[in-house]
């Protein structure tokens, strides 16, 4: 029980390590997207493809902000007063 | 079947993770397709440590030539810290993908951070 405890805290110990250097390399990883990528590649993931495919998930993630962002525009537009309304409700 | 179940999960955590909101549901499942699939299909050689080590010092050695001693000294700490850890089956493959998704290091990192 003990072993697994000091086995556990070295892991964190050793991605809380990993964290900062990807801090300092640039890469933006959060720290959970950091622990779910080592996981992946514990489990026998290539990391040249596990990289490829965040930097594809970002662009896909960033477009999908942009899409809503601008739904969020549009249905601004069309309803101005809807907005007025409520906000003189408050 | 375990294996890929377990896969499928990291996948799904991975994509919820780098910001694909719930409400998008085929846009999710679309994204943990194509993670699924590109890891499993890909071109990509294994990681040569030896190569890793090699690029892991080079950072070191750019950070110092453009001035960022501070930055430089930082970064040696914490490639010393890691040295424990070395001895860890999947260490290099990790370090591997950090080296794949650093962005211009010398020029963008500021040390506050």
């Amino acid at each position: 029980m003990a072993d697994r405890t000091e086995k556990q805290q070295a892991a964190q110990q050793a991605v809380d390590i990993l964290h900062e250097i990807s801090t300092i390399l640039n890469c933006h990883l959060d720290r959970r997207t950091l622990s779910i990528c080592i996981s992946m590649i514990e489990n026998g993931v290539n990391p040249e493809a596990l990289a490829a495919v965040v930097k594809e998930l970002r662009k896909e993630g960033q477009q999908v902000q942009l899409e809503a962002a601008l739904q969020a525009q549009q249905l601004q537009q069309q309803h101005p007063s809807g907005q007025q309304q409520s906000s003189r409700r408050k | 079947m375990a294996f890929q179940a377990q896969l499928a999960a990291l996948a799904e955590e991975l994509v919820d993770a780098v910001g694909i909101p719930e409400s998008h549901h085929e846009r999710r499942s679309a994204c943990q397709d194509f993670v699924l699939h590109n890891i499993r299909h890909h071109s990509f050689t294994r990681t040569n440590q030896f190569e890793v080590n090699d690029r892991l010092n080079g950072f070191d050695e750019r950070f110092r030539v453009v001035g960022r001693d501070a930055l430089a000294d930082a970064y040696r700490k914490r490639l010393d810290a890691l040295e424990p850890f070395h001895d860890e089956k999947h260490m290099p493959d990790v370090l591997h993908f950090l080296l794949e998704l650093a962005d211009k290091p010398a020029q963008k990192t500021q040390l506050s951070d």
